[in-house]
């Protein structure tokens, strides 16, 4: 036990392996913020087309694709994806990976997103947009001004969720080569540096945990705030 | 003021409504009652487009405001020789036999083999003049739902006055004033920075109802204004209702409130199975009904 307290504190104290932490930690942060925003527009404008009406015909063929994008995305493995996207769809030379792995998981996120924000509206009462268009406000308006409000309300919760879910997933980047904060545990931990796991593991896993605690702390605050119109 | 010819709706294959005529006229305080699944609700919902008529039409103030395509405008249908056979066919001449003939012209596109080509054009036109578009139907024809369906995200300020700012229909400053004048009329300017959650129900009734008013619309629509109501709430939401009576607002009532329709209304429709079967003034109609099925209604009820 020794042992492991006297690494962590080497790993703290060694200013090679702090950069390499730093460094898989700026990726890891990058590519899932990069996703996590991706997937947010991706999954807006899906769930909006999803939600169009039937009647709209130059939505028809969009509605289609949309439908095939969720369903496939969601049926096959979040790693099978990212290599597709490295592997098969962008093979040019130099091409940074950084984008590859933010398209990679903003696209699998996306498909995720746009179910949860499609649940939000749908969770809205009906009763709510008959009143706004009873007025004579047109769709578009009763939708930014009353849906949509009270819909934010219903998702973040489960957005919270996607996000949090997307910065764990992204430790898979290191299959593709990619320096992120899970590789740098397995660069530190390996035999020409510190020779053992436990301790890298330990340490990256706390900067998981402090990510993800921030994180939902954030998520509170922003529901409370939401919640000022409600007895709750 | 609002005209509803040969209405029908169905949703899939249940038939809600099956043709329904009735003329509103300015002032007037019209209450449809009936029991539940007559199709009261889809009637009124019909007159400001929630729900689309799947035939026939409806006029507001001289304004066709059911979408139908422009070559089918009625008033063009009338005008063809197509038209005036057909209706010599019928072997009467009155709304209603005029209102069938035009249904199968429509139903069976009888114009186009008949009719010559600048019929098209000239049908455009005339549907460009007297078609009203659904939104401006809608604001001037406030509705107030039975689940009152004030803006859950929006302060009750807010909620009174996002349509008349939101359209251009009022300065901020007037639309503010407009609402605190109708909310002191109804007694509520003290809750006018509040959130719809914290209020009762008659408090959320009176202020849907004051929601609609600051559209200045000239026809209220009511759909079971007080059927979800506690018991002791119904009368202050009635009270606001008799005021504008008084006032002289154009009303169409959907209630189960039988003693308020006898004292406020000014006509009784009374409906069954999709159909109108029963109109007369409330002295008459609760007094001397004659339909058996009204009868039978009314001795449930009263």
């Amino acid at each position: 036990m020794t042992g492991f307290f006297s690494n962590v504190v080497e790993i703290f104290t060694t200013g090679k392996y702090m950069e390499i932490i730093w460094a898989g930690l700026k990726m890891t942060l990058i590519i899932s913020i990069g996703a996590a925003l991706l997937g947010l527009l991706l999954g807006t404008v899906v769930a909006i087309v999803k939600l169009s009406s039937k009647k709209n015909k130059w939505l028809a063929i969009p509605r289609v694709i949309c439908n095939i994008y969720i369903t496939v995305v969601r049926g096959t493995p979040m790693a099978l994806q990212l290599f597709i996207m490295a592997f098969v769809i962008i093979t040019v030379r130099g091409f940074p990976q950084e984008i590859v792995a933010i398209l990679a998981f903003g696209i699998n996120s996306g498909a995720y997103v746009a179910e949860s924000i499609r649940g939000g509206i749908l969770s809205v009462d009906i009763g709510q947009t008959e009143a706004g268009r009873s007025l004579g406000l047109p769709a578009h308006v009763t939708m930014l001004r009353i849906v949509i409000p009270q819909a934010i309300k219903n998702v973040i919760p489960a957005l919270g969720n996607e996000v949090i879910a997307l910065i764990k997933e992204t430790s898979i980047v290191s299959m593709i080569g990619m320096q992120d904060l899970t590789a740098a545990a397995k660069l530190i931990g390996s035999g020409q540096n510190l020779a053992t796991y436990f301790a890298p593991m330990m340490v990256v896993a706390l900067f998981y945990l402090a990510i993800v605690y921030a994180l939902s702390f954030g998520i509170k605050c922003i529901e409370r705030r939401l919640r000022a119109s409600d007895k709750r | 003021m609002i005209s509803v010819r040969n209405v029908y709706k169905k949703f899939g294959s249940l038939e809600v409504l099956h043709s329904v005529s009735c003329e509103i006229e300015k002032g007037e305080i019209v209450v449809i009652i009936g029991p539940s699944g007559s199709g009261k609700s889809t009637l009124l919902r019909c007159l400001n487009l929630l729900e689309e008529p799947t035939w026939g039409e409806i006029w507001f103030d001289d304004k066709l405001i059911t979408p139908v395509d422009p070559y089918l405008h009625p008033d063009l249908i009338e005008r063809t020789e197509t038209f005036r056979s057909l209706l010599a066919a019928e072997g009467v001449d009155n709304p209603t036999a005029r209102a069938r003939v035009i249904a199968k012209i429509r139903q069976e596109d009888l114009l186009k083999k008949h009719e010559g080509a600048d019929f098209k054009a000239q049908s455009q036109k005339l549907f460009r003049d007297n078609f009203l578009p659904t939104n401006q139907v809608r604001q001037r024809m406030g509705m107030v739902f039975q689940h009152f369906n004030l803006f859950n995200n929006l302060t009750i300020l807010q909620n009174i006055t996002l349509a008349p700012i939101q359209l251009k229909l009022k300065t901020k400053e007037e639309a503010i004033d407009t609402a605190e004048k109708y909310l002191s009329r109804v007694g509520l300017l003290d809750k006018k920075d509040v959130y719809p959650s914290t209020l009762s129900g008659g408090q959320k009734q009176r202020i849907a109802i004051v929601r609609a008013l600051a559209m200045e619309p000239e026809v209220m629509l009511f759909d079971e204004p007080t059927s979800a109501l506690d018991p002791e709430m119904v009368g202050e939401v009635l009270d606001v209702m008799k005021e504008l009576a008084r006032d002289k607002m154009t009303m169409v009532i959907v209630t189960h409130e039988m003693g308020f329709a006898r004292e406020v209304g000014s006509r009784v429709l009374f409906m069954d199975g999709g159909r109108i079967t029963e109109e007369n003034t409330p002295q008459e109609f609760f007094s001397h009904p004659k339909n058996p099925r009204t009868i039978e209604f009314l001795s449930k009820v009263l």
